[in-house]
């Protein structure tokens, strides 16, 4: 155990937990320099670290590092980070490994919600899509609490609630994209599989502001969180305010996935994948929020390279490479708690 | 026994009332007479005869040639993995049959319609094998959760490989969108008539294997003990689902929760008696396909929805408020 102190804020964390938390750090750091000085054209590693603080290089540097590889790296770290812990919070709230909100309809919701805005209001600004991605996703939560509402929550429940508004959700976006012209249609598919192509330092912005209004509020609760995979009855014989921890912490989850998805488009896997590899590394027992965060952002931006090196002809957004990487750990992770290991 | 025979008359009843719905009413409603007389003595003359005989006659036929499929599919499906939330579209079957149909489209392999069948089944039955093997084995295999999860994330992952190629070739992703849908429009019935033995057969080898069947969800010991080869009668279970899955996929799109809400409203009346259950489930799903089909046509003139979208919607909310009134233990 250790006492990681920054003025009054203290964490406390196991020795094994703060190293692999610092590796995962410096991978993190390198993979960025990687991503700033390679692309379709290369620079030097000093060139591109100075385009990224912002001094200048020379023109097209300047633009290259400035406005495109650094937004777009930055990007993929922070929504990997808000898709890490929402995921994170989410597997410890229903105590199961396979529930990550892009399963469980909040994805789904916001797709239809950025989905109706393009076919109704038309694609005039990406704000535009990710306010209704947003309102999408707030709308689809709440009508899941509502369905699983039952004297409490249950959590797995509101998997299965959440499942079946998923596919309504679904529904929607499917009678939108065949009511669009085929332009729109194909972008609107293009959206749903998510990107992180293009992005500004705007969207950095924006995913920053929700990760530090939101992060302070999750890691509160963390303790609250923990205690609760013990049992709702334990947490509450601990002291816990079981209901009003855990509605919380759902909504800070639901807002994390659904702002990322507001920027990126729904971009599957991370959520499910981030906090289980944190945990194996980091052989912790219970919930493991910022590893899970490092982890979610080195997926991402990983992904997101592959991506950037397919290619011309194969130019795809990340989401299909993130599938790539999620799936086999999923299938294994079925189908190893089919052989009757823990679920 | 009187009332499965009363539940089975009323099952072929609403069927009776979803054909006749599905005649008459749509764009341009036809009243019943006109209707009859279009199947009995068609006069080529009057339009709203044309409508019935050119248009309706075959969109009907493919609806209950569908729903007829996915109910006993479905019904299959649940007593073979002895969960009340399997689908075949739930469980990523259905994804497989597009993702195998959208590859053939993108590389040129499968242009007609008559070659995107057995592409299909393809899709189908590899999908079928892989969600079964992950999803429905071992020994927490009765738990819904899973397999619901283990369903949408298989289907969560075709579907991104579905879109990649999508995004990559704009002409099939035109010719894809409709079919992807789920209509009942967009095919001639020619071409779907080649589907109609195959569902027919597989409907009766169902039934043939349906005490068997009951016995293997009895337990593996049970089963045994009645002398039941237990994995020939799985395998065969999986094929027949699988052929009755592509080829309702095929004929009309994916459509998702018919397989699933029909057996349970069956089972409700008919209890856990698998030949009765079949039976009622076929009649069943393809009523709820063309009651559907009816009320897509209505409620967004002057277009239509898919019967696809319908499904999935009425289908999630079922599902939703199925989840909601199971007890904690069940799931």
């Amino acid at each position: 155990m250790r006492i990681l102190r920054i003025g009054p804020l203290g964490i406390t964390t196991h020795r094994r937990t703060f190293a692999v938390g610092l590796l995962m750090l410096a991978a993190l750091a390198a993979l960025l320099v990687y991503a700033m000085a390679h692309g379709q054209s290369n620079l030097t590693i000093l060139d591109s670290l100075k385009g990224m603080v912002g001094i200048s290089i020379g023109s097209p540097g300047d633009f290259i590092v400035g406005q495109v590889r650094a937004p777009r790296a930055l990007t993929a770290i922070l929504v990997g980070m808000m898709l890490g812990v929402s995921g994170a919070i989410l597997q410890s709230l229903t105590r199961n490994p396979l529930a990550s909100p892009d399963f469980i309809g909040i994805s789904m919701g916001a797709g239809a919600g950025a989905v109706l805005t393009l076919w109704l209001v038309g694609a005039s600004s990406l704000w535009v899509t990710a306010a209704g991605a947003v309102a999408g996703a707030l709308l689809t939560s709440a009508l899941i609490l509502i369905l699983s509402w039952r004297r409490g929550i249950v959590p797995l429940r509101m998997i299965l609630a959440g499942i079946g508004i998923g596919f309504v959700m679904q529904a929607v976006t499917q009678y939108a994209i065949t009511r669009m012209d085929v332009h729109d249609a194909g972008n609107a598919l293009g959206w749903l599989v998510g990107s992180v192509t293009g992005r500004t330092w705007t969207h950095v912005e924006a995913c920053a502001v929700m990760l530090a209004v939101l992060m302070p509020i999750v890691l509160w609760n963390t303790g609250a969180l923990r205690t609760m995979e013990m049992g709702d009855d334990a947490a509450r014989a601990l002291g816990v305010r079981v209901t009003a921890a855990r509605g919380t912490l759902a909504a800070c989850s639901v807002l994390l996935a659904a702002g990322a998805v507001a920027v990126t488009g729904p971009i599957g896997f991370i959520a499910l994948v981030a906090p289980a590899i944190a945990l194996r590394l980091t052989r912790n027992a219970g919930v493991t929020l910022i590893p899970s965060a490092l982890m979610g952002a080195l997926l991402l931006l990983a992904s997101d390279q592959v991506a950037q090196a397919m290619p011309a002809t194969l130019q795809l957004p990340v989401g299909v490479f993130t599938a790539a990487v999620g799936a086999p750990y999923l299938m294994w992770l079925v189908w190893r708690a089919s052989r009757g290991g823990q679920s | 026994m009187r009332t499965r025979a009363l539940v089975a008359i009323g099952a072929v009843a609403a069927l009776v009332i979803a054909v006749a719905l599905s005649l008459a009413i749509g764009a341009r409603s036809i009243d019943l007479g006109t209707v009859w007389q279009a199947l009995v003595d068609l006069d080529p003359s009057d339009p709203e005869q044309l409508i019935v005989s050119d248009l309706r006659v075959s969109r009907s036929v493919i609806g209950m040639l569908a729903g007829a499929a996915l109910g006993v599919a479905g019904a299959l499906m649940q007593s073979l993995t002895r969960n009340p939330f399997a689908d075949p579209g739930l469980l990523g079957i259905n994804a497989g049959a597009s993702l195998a149909v959208v590859v053939a489209l993108s590389t040129g392999l499968a242009t007609g319609f008559a070659a995107q069948v057995p592409i299909a089944f393809v899709g189908a039955g590899l999908a079928a094998i892989l969600v079964y093997a992950i999803g429905a084995r071992g020994a927490a295999a009765g738990a819904p959760v899973r397999l619901a999860l283990a369903g949408v994330a298989l289907t969560s992952l075709i579907s991104s490989i579905t879109y990649a190629i999508l995004m990559v070739d704009e002409a099939t992703l035109d010719q894809y969108r409709m079919w992807v849908a789920g209509s009942l429009t967009g095919r001639d019935l020619d071409d779907v008539m080649p589907l109609i033995p195959i569902v027919l057969v597989a409907i009766a080898a169902a039934l043939i294997a349906s005490r068997q069947l009951e016995a293997v969800a009895l337990g593996e010991d049970a089963a045994r003990a009645l002398g039941v080869n237990i994995g020939a009668i799985r395998a065969v279970v999986i094929v027949l689902v699988t052929l009755l899955a592509a080829a309702a996929t095929a004929a009309a799109g994916p459509i998702i929760f018919v397989g699933l809400a029909v057996p349970h409203l069956a089972r409700a009346l008919v209890g856990a008696s698998l030949p009765s259950l079949l039976v009622v489930s076929a009649f069943g799903g393809a009523a709820l396909v063309l009651v559907c089909d009816v009320i897509g046509r209505v409620v967004a003139p002057p277009g239509e929805i898919g019967v696809g979208i319908t499904t999935a919607f009425i289908g999630g909310l079922i599902f939703a408020l199925m989840a909601r009134r199971m007890k904690v233990v069940e799931l």
